[in-house]
């Protein structure tokens, strides 16, 4: 589903040039859950924002699901990230003045056509998927941290993406919370969806499959989870 | 993005924002009020200078002694201040023939010092036939007007405008007072009702009506006429009656040229077409001044969506990575900047009846003639169309700059 080969990305500072990957290679295949770890500045950010199609890369092929980025306009980038990708974020980048429902709505409001019986349908479901049907018609200021990033996996989810790209989804909350955020984000992964996800948590990592170590831009190394946590008890061990 | 999601966004950031979106319609309100207040002032204004030409009498057409200076449309000489004695009895008499006529009156016109007790005024006073009361629309408010009875037998009759009234006899009814003006002192029989200023003179309300005969024979020492006001048959048309005086007149002179007329003929038509062409300029010119103010108006809503969009530049990446693609973005902000727009002109329509009520009340007492409320549906129509309009004019650069913004920085942003 994903393939990226000797993928770069420079960021350009009036005359310096500043290397964020120099040529990164991995593939990910459909309902993986996949790690990317690594130290502040080794890159890990960087890929992922490459991989969600909000950042183009500099250098190297990066294809998504048999097309490649470079071949895409601004607007095809949109609407693959509207149809295929699901985002959560440390920060959860919720809009507090808006009500839960409203915030699980948005990415279906930007994509084709939906009646408004099935886009009322798709976000009740998502909802209620996190366990927040009861706080549907609450305004997302008014949530504890963990429920802010249930919603924010809620609309994640609602547009049945492919692939769902958590970026530090646990950094910002407890560790009872964070438990219940990767409890879901295994659940998803068990019901097919294919979960990406950046992390500086050994044990947030450890939910995963697969954990790629990324380190000055390059990859440290690549390698399966022996033993992966499968609950949110295991969480804590 | 559908255009009904547009409207739910800028309905909820205009709610959330209300102070802001608040002084962000200020300037479209004072802008589009002020166009408001002006066309209805404007429209009351020309209503009122038309009803009070259309007032002294319908289908009129004026006669004036000695032709125009340098063409057919310039000024009369005898306007000019040239005296001339073109026009005599013998004009009436023909014009009395004319079967397109309906009916004549004669004037003349003067100034002599009113006096009642210590107190004087230097009047403009006009010597008429009888009939002049009724055919230029001039009722009295008290006594009675003066008839041919009194015009024929030289009676030293005079009925007098309201101003005068106030100015020379204060507090004293003026009924049957005696006021010497000129060298003649006349017997005040009735008080004119407020006229204001008009078509027949200056001031009406100053003006004092007294029986040609006595003018042209005691007053003035004269035989020819200043004036003469004809009421044209209703079953003509104004034009026609025009051109037959124009005949009759010709034939009575004795001119074959009509480029050398020595009588000028001024309709009701042709004024009524002139004062209708200034004062609409006058409102349009002061619609486009007050315009100023949209302009003044739309820089504010630029300048303070400018700040909104760098405020919620987060927004902006967290809409833009869940699928936003720029020109959703771009509708998005425009239809916010046009909903302010909007309101605020919908507002400013509302305070600008509001204070044209205003205007009206206080310009009807001030003024004390048939000062009418107008509020018209164009202004109405300008109004929205130009606030909306100011919105998607003054609303596409911030909203093509939030549109332009990267996903990624944007939801860096802090």
């Amino acid at each position: 589903m994903i393939s990226v080969k000797g993928l770069k990305k420079d960021y350009l500072d009036e005359e310096t040039v500043t290397p964020a990957l120099r040529g990164v290679s991995f593939d990910i295949e459909k309902g993986d859950f996949v790690s990317i770890v690594g130290p502040s500045g080794s890159g890990k950010s960087t890929l992922l924002q490459i991989l969600s199609f909000l950042d183009r890369p500099t250098g190297g092929v990066y294809t998504f699901l048999g097309k490649s980025i470079d071949d895409m306009s601004d607007k095809e980038l949109a609407r693959v990230r509207n149809k295929d990708m699901g985002f959560v974020f440390q920060s959860f980048n919720l809009m507090s003045r808006l009500l839960v429902y409203e915030n699980v709505e948005m990415p279906l409001i930007y994509a084709a056509e939906i009646d408004p019986a099935r886009r009322k349908k798709l976000v009740e479901d998502a909802v209620k998927s996190v366990g927040l049907e009861e706080k549907l018609y609450v305004e997302a200021g008014r949530l504890s941290g963990g429920q802010k990033q249930r919603v924010a996996i809620a609309r994640a989810l609602v547009n049945k993406p492919n692939v769902i790209f958590a970026d530090e989804p646990t950094g910002n909350l407890d560790s009872v919370s964070g438990a219940q955020i990767m409890q879901i984000l295994d659940d998803l992964n068990s019901q097919g969806h294919t979960i990406i996800l950046v992390t500086h948590e050994t044990y947030t990592a450890e939910f995963a499959d697969r954990i790629i170590t990324l380190k000055d831009g390059l990859i440290e190394s690549d390698k399966p989870i022996k033993t992966r946590r499968r609950s949110k008890e295991q969480f804590f061990k | 993005m559908r255009i009904k999601d547009s409207f739910n966004s800028a309905f909820d950031s205009i709610h959330h924002g209300k102070m802001r979106s608040a002084l962000t319609m200020l300037g479209i309100v004072i802008g589009i009020a002020s166009v408001i207040i002006l066309m209805s002032i404007g429209q009351s204004a020309q209503d009122l200078i038309i009803s009070q030409v259309q007032g002294v009498g319908s289908n009129l057409v004026i006669i004036l002694p000695g032709g125009t200076i340098s063409g057919k449309n310039s000024t009369p000489s005898s306007v000019a201040g040239i005296v001339t004695k073109t026009l005599v009895q013998a004009d009436v008499d023909a014009l009395g023939r004319e079967p397109s006529v309906s009916q004549i009156v004669s004037a003349v016109k003067g100034q002599a010092p009113a006096v009642y007790g210590d107190n004087s005024l230097n009047a403009a006073y006009v010597g008429v036939t009888a009939n002049f009361f009724s055919v230029v629309n001039f009722p009295t408010k008290e006594g009675r007007q003066f008839n041919q009875n009194d015009v024929d037998a030289l009676n030293h009759v005079a009925v007098i405008g309201s101003g005068i009234a106030t100015t020379i006899f204060g507090n004293v009814d003026p009924i049957n007072q005696y006021m010497p003006l000129g060298n003649v002192e006349f017997r005040v029989v009735g008080v004119l009702s407020n006229q204001g200023t008009g078509s027949f003179g200056a001031e009406e309300d100053d003006v004092v009506v007294i029986p040609i005969t006595v003018a042209q024979e005691q007053l003035l020492g004269i035989n020819y006429l200043s004036e003469v006001i004809v009421q044209a048959n209703s079953a003509y048309n104004p034009t026609f009656v025009q051109s037959r005086i124009e005949s009759v007149l010709e034939q009575d002179h004795k001119i074959t040229d009509p480029t050398k007329d020595d009588f000028t003929i001024e309709t009701e038509q042709d004024l009524l077409s002139l004062l209708g062409n200034v004062t609409s300029i006058m409102t349009l010119f002061l619609a486009a001044i007050a315009s100023i103010s949209l302009i003044v108006g739309g820089i504010g809503i630029m300048n303070i969506m400018l700040v909104s969009v760098t405020e919620r530049t987060k927004e902006i990446g967290l809409r833009k990575a869940v699928g936003a693609t720029n020109k959703d973005i771009m509708q998005q902000f425009m239809v916010e900047a046009v909903v302010i727009t909007f309101l605020g002109g919908v507002i400013g329509i509302t305070v600008g009846a509001i204070f044209a009520g205003l205007a009206y009340l206080i310009l009807s007492h001030v003024l004390s003639t048939g000062w009418t409320f107008e509020f018209p549906l164009s202004a109405v129509l300008l109004g929205v169309a130009v606030s909306t309009i100011t919105g998607l004019v003054f609303g596409i650069y911030p909203a093509r700059q939030a549109a332009r913004k990267s996903p990624i920085e944007s939801l860096r942003y802090e």
